[in-house]
């Protein structure tokens, strides 16, 4: 008991990293109607990114998420192309064929990375990685390490900003007019191509800043990526496909989830919790937790 | 046409009966099994890729609970062999049914995630219980008899085979899941249950996976979770079916053949190199997909039979609309 606000601290603090994986991974979906099965590798790629770029120049890992962002954003947009290739044309079942074709990106991305990386868990030292606030009252304690904090921050910062860019500019109406109807805004002047493109590559940018984070407040390993796409995907589904304003909910309730069984009881299952609870709020609820998915 | 049809197959279940007296050499043999195995493998995971529509990353799970189904019941029941693997076919069953209510109402990629999520928890299982043995696997009472295998391998590949070719090619269940694949609402609209019919394709996939997995553990006599719940019989399953060519019976084998074929060269002669397996593996999904989307055998039909339709050319199934609320 005397655990609980830590597990639920840490919990929220793991909850609000994933909101930025999921969000981006929502609005590709919602825009290119393709699910990318690499979300996980462009993580682990950006932490390796993180990783290496601060031992070369010795940069805190925080001050490069700018240029990580520019460098994956810019992968994003030389390869949106051809998963729209794969998406369009005259083939069969276009919407299968591009699920196989992210999962065979990942797949080599994934034994790229053993080869180049090797097998090691490393961790991104960085400036805020020792301190940290300590709180007491009575039996409870609650320790709050300066790094998690930080990637709090980064969390609300991001979300922001998507939420600014959706709602606020001309692009954003843009995306989400493809998303609802992708003829009917070709119609109205929105380049659905140009637009697709940006949308992979904004997201493509977070994944792999958010990647560099995990670097810093965890490890980063060439086989990392499976379990965030499973987190990601878990996380698009309980707040209810295509449903941006469900994600913060469900990626919270999926942190604590985590961080209950890191403490109470065996982190081995956690993958099997997940599956569990999943599989339940499913069974009630096809369409996500508030029942407002596709 | 059809005599000719006949004649051929005639020809190749002659073949693949003599087999084993022509092959002495043991390894041969064992390559040959191999072969027949990774056949159902590809051709079980058709009935859901190819013919609805559904990815489904937990087929290894499958293959794993027949595995270990098999094993548990031998070694720790005592059972004998053909009542255990059978018995791995009704777990199997049972499960792709608890796993498929709720996880088959999600549209085609997340039914993809979610299958596999499900494969890496049940690994997670086998990792953790004891009745398992856990990471260290278990032992089933050995049987070193290769031209057994054989034969038993052949007869449930070719009862698969057969049983998967007259229900998808010949009765009407194979064109009420085509129209699932191609349009679910029209199917719904047309009075078929999609929800039924999806869950009787997801147990059709299932079992036949699960007996080849209990067949393989049996052979193989050792079996442990990064053996027999790994992601290789799913990723592989999946380069077969989609490179031989998705939706027919004849492009998993043909796909099935050509990929294991080129696995045994490359576990010959580059060993050393696990890792690039999995790298060329990777590119061979993603550059089938752009390359062949009907795969090699969708290829060869464009060019040999212009007349014959191919099996998933059909026009793009309309995107459904989506929804993005922020």
């Amino acid at each position: 008991m005397e655990l609980l606000p830590q597990a639920v601290t840490d919990g929220v603090m793991l909850g609000a990293i994933y909101i930025t994986i999921a969000v981006a991974f929502s609005l590709v979906y919602g825009v290119m109607h393709v699910i990318d099965f690499a979300v996980g590798e462009w993580i682990m790629f950006g932490a390796f990114a993180g990783f290496y770029l601060n031992r070369a120049t010795g940069i805190d890992p925080f001050a490069l998420l700018p240029a990580v962002f520019v460098v994956f954003a810019a992968l994003g947009w030389v390869l949106q192309p051809l998963i729209q290739r794969v998406l369009s044309g005259k083939r069969g079942n276009p919407l299968l064929m591009g699920l196989v074709f992210t999962f065979g990106l990942s797949l080599m991305f994934r034994g790229l990375a053993q080869t180049f990386f090797g097998f090691y868990s490393l961790s991104t030292p960085s400036r805020l990685s020792n301190g940290s606030f300590f709180f007491e009252k009575g039996r409870f304690f609650l320790t709050v390490s300066h790094v998690r904090l930080a990637g709090l921050a980064y969390a609300i910062a991001i979300t922001a900003a998507l939420q600014y860019l959706l709602k606020h500019t001309d692009f954003g109406l843009g995306v989400r007019a493809l998303a609802q109807h992708k003829d009917a805004a070709g119609l109205m002047g929105v380049n659905n191509r140009r637009t697709s493109a940006f949308v992979y590559a904004i997201y493509v940018g977070i994944s792999a800043m958010t990647g560099v984070l995990i670097g810093t407040i965890f490890s980063v390993s060439a086989k990392m990526g499976p379990e965030y796409t499973i987190f990601a995907f878990f996380v698009v589904v309980l707040a209810g496909m295509g449903y941006l304003a469900g994600v913060p909910a469900a990626a919270f309730l999926l942190g604590i989830i985590q961080s209950l069984f890191l403490i109470y009881l065996d982190p081995g299952y956690t993958l099997l919790a997940v599956f569990g609870v999943l599989y339940l709020i499913l069974l009630a609820s096809p369409t996500g937790l508030f029942r407002k998915g596709v | 046409m059809k005599g000719r049809r006949l004649l051929a197959s005639l020809a190749v279940a002659a073949l693949l009966a003599a087999l084993p007296a022509v092959l002495r050499d043991t390894f041969l043999l064992r390559v040959a099994t191999e072969a027949l195995m990774w056949i159902g493998l590809a051709v079980a995971f058709d009935v859901l890729a190819g013919y609805t529509g559904y990815l489904n990353f937990g087929h290894s799970a499958f293959f794993g609970i027949g595995a270990y189904a098999t094993a548990i019941l031998m070694a720790r029941a005592g059972w004998p062999f053909a009542p255990a693997a059978a018995a791995g076919g009704v777990v199997a069953a049972a499960a792709a049914v608890v796993a498929g209510i709720p996880t088959l109402r999600l549209r085609g990629a997340y039914f993809a995630i979610a299958t596999w999520a499900l494969s890496r928890g049940i690994q997670q299982l086998a990792l953790m219980m004891t009745v398992t043995g856990g990471p260290d696997g278990m032992r089933l009472p050995p049987f070193l008899h290769p031209q057994f295998f054989y034969y038993v391998m052949l007869a449930v590949v070719a009862v698969t085979f057969f049983a998967l070719w007259f229900l998808l090619e010949r009765a009407p269940f194979g064109l009420k899941l085509k129209a699932i694949r191609e349009d679910e609402q029209g199917a719904k609209a047309l009075g078929l249950n999609p929800t039924l019919l999806k869950i009787q394709a997801f147990v059709l996939s299932a079992v036949p996976t699960a007996v080849i997995g209990g067949v393989f553990a049996y052979w193989v006599t050792f079996i442990d979770p990064a053996s027999a719940l790994g992601d290789l019989v799913s990723d592989q399953a999946l380069v077969m079916v989609v490179f031989g060519g998705m939706g027919t019976l004849i492009g998993p084998v043909l796909g099935a053949v050509l990929i294991f074929a080129f696995k045994t060269l490359f576990w010959a002669y580059l060993a050393e190199y696990e890792v690039l397996y999995v790298i060329i593996l990777g590119a061979a999904i993603a550059a089938s997909v752009v390359f062949l989307p009907n795969g090699v055998l969708g290829a060869r039909l464009r060019r040999g039979f212009p007349r014959r339709p191919l099996p998933s050319a059909g026009p793009p199934a309309p995107l459904a609309a989506g929804k993005l609320e922020a």
